[in-house]
């Protein structure tokens, strides 16, 4: 499954020499970068790390201060039409799913198709139904977020954020907030978007996914890239002290 | 000392005229001042900071000024600048822009009730800042804004009385009318409170049904702790 040696396509999402503060501090520290297509890179790192900031400023939700940032070919950081057209392709999964409580999961999907990018109901209605069945949500399209649990809540936000049909999905801790039997229902349905050749970056304390599915394991401490590599690797010989002292507290 | 509700009964077009004339301006000052309030709010919320300057001015401006200093500047006021308006239309004008002030409190109150994570995930999807505000964080607002919303309005139904002292023929004027005839404060005064407390608990009566109404739509959806239920409940009685 690696991909360190694929062949040297333009990746899709290029992070060069990225720093950001917020006032005084510096959350990220000249942070570099690139993700190819269809390839599967976990970051993981201590909290505060500026993990969740940096997939964050690929979909400007959070906006770099230095640096370049370049998604899909866009440039990021110049106008606000420029990750808007970002955030058309990329799609993202929240730690609190931040689904809409007043929509039912097929509203919850269709939603932005129909306003962004001005697909008919009809037709917006039929790809949500088909996404929720996929995320095994069929029967429960015409319930409302509160009605479900915070595992079944995830995967109507993963099938949300499909609806766009996404280039690159983005994952912010998606399984941090969840019950513990919970975890792995939410980690198969990212496991099936995976074995579809889906690109993605996930945010995650989850070291046996990143062990399974990642092409690439980024080991993030204090707003930096502390080291890199395929998780074999990562986890077999890790080369930086704070790297191995990360990875003895949460493997236990 | 007998009370004598005789002179209520030979009066009572003067007090109808009034309970009119005061549910004609308060409503109406009411409705505009709640649609004043709506780009005051969004003023207060925008990331422009001169924006939300001005907006924060406005508010702390007509906010810590009694009401009725207010409706004599408009009252002498614009005659100076060549407007020349009815007293019941220049009383209304004054009472939307004082109720607008706190309008746009609350409706600033209940957008920012709304999680943060709402907008974000609405922007995520591609959505714009207006139409995520539109068409994610507007809808969630209604529930909030309601009960505050039916205590200033009560409030403002309450202030209508002092359009009075610019001769609005509303119903505290015309109690003052029928107390000069009849000197009998007593029966006059309750006369005008009974009739005071008749609107206002009309409307707020009314307003519960409608929050109950929107609460159903979503309540029906939201299975909230039962707790919380009698929680919000009883908040909204103690607001009245």
């Amino acid at each position: 499954m690696s991909n360190s040696d694929a062949a040297p396509v333009a990746p899709i999402i290029s992070v060069t020499g990225v720093s950001k503060w917020y006032g005084a501090f510096q959350v990220l520290t000249d942070v570099s970068l690139s993700v190819a297509k269809g390839e599967k890179v976990v970051i993981c790192g201590p909290s505060g790390s500026g993990k969740s900031t940096l997939i964050r400023c690929l979909n400007q939700l959070e906006q770099h201060q230095q640096g370049s940032i370049v998604v899909d070919g866009i440039e990021l950081g110049k106008s606000e039409s420029a990750a808007q057209a970002v955030r058309r392709e990329v799609g993202m999964v929240f730690q609190h799913f931040n689904l809409f409580p007043h929509l039912d999961l097929v509203q919850n999907c269709v939603l932005a198709p129909m306003s962004v990018r001005g697909m008919s109901r009809r037709a917006a209605e039929a790809m949500a139904v088909k996404l929720l069945e996929r995320v095994r949500l069929g029967e429960h399209a015409h319930k409302y977020p509160s009605q479900l649990s915070g595992g079944q809540q995830q995967r109507a936000a993963i099938a949300r954020a499909l609806c766009m049909e996404p280039r690159v999905m983005l994952f912010d801790e998606p399984t941090s907030a969840l019950d513990p039997e919970m975890v792995g229902e939410v980690l198969d349905t990212m496991r099936g978007l995976a074995a579809e050749g889906m690109t993605m970056m996930i945010v995650t304390h989850e070291m046996g996914f990143a062990r399974q599915v990642a092409d690439r394991v980024v080991f993030m401490d204090r707003g930096q890239i502390v080291e890199q590599a395929p998780p074999a690797a990562f986890f077999g010989a890790p080369v930086h002290e704070r790297t191995r002292r990360f990875l003895s507290q949460v493997l236990h | 000392m007998t009370l004598d509700f005789s002179v209520i009964l030979d009066n009572w077009q003067l007090f109808a005229s009034g309970l009119w004339m005061t549910l004609v301006v308060a409503l109406l000052s009411i409705a505009a001042g709640f649609l004043l309030a709506i780009p005051v709010a969004i003023m207060a919320l925008s990331h422009r900071r001169w924006l939300r300057t001005i907006a924060g001015a406005y508010v702390e401006w007509f906010r810590n000024i009694p009401f009725i200093v207010v409706l004599y500047i408009f009252f002498y006021g614009l005659p100076f600048m060549g407007l020349r308006l009815p007293e019941p239309v220049v009383g209304g004008i004054a009472l939307a822009f004082y109720a607008s002030t706190y309008f746009s409190e609350v409706i600033r109150g209940a957008v920012l009730a709304v999680p943060k994570g709402q907008l974000e995930a609405a922007r995520a999807v591609g959505m714009s800042y207006f139409m995520g505000m539109r068409e994610v964080v507007a809808p969630q607002t209604l529930r909030l804004l309601l009960p505050p919303s039916t205590n200033t309005a009560i409030s403002m139904i309450k202030e209508t009385s002092v359009l009075s002292t610019i001769t609005v023929a509303e119903i505290t004027y015309q109690g003052l009318v029928v107390q000069g005839a009849t000197f009998a404060p007593f029966e006059v005064f309750l006369t005008t409170a009974a009739l005071y407390w008749l609107i206002t608990s009309a409307f707020a009566h009314g307003m519960h049904r409608v929050e109950r109404a929107a609460g159903a739509a979503q309540g029906s959806q939201q299975a909230r702790h039962s707790l919380a239920d009698k929680y919000l409940q009883l908040g909204m009685r103690r607001n009245k």
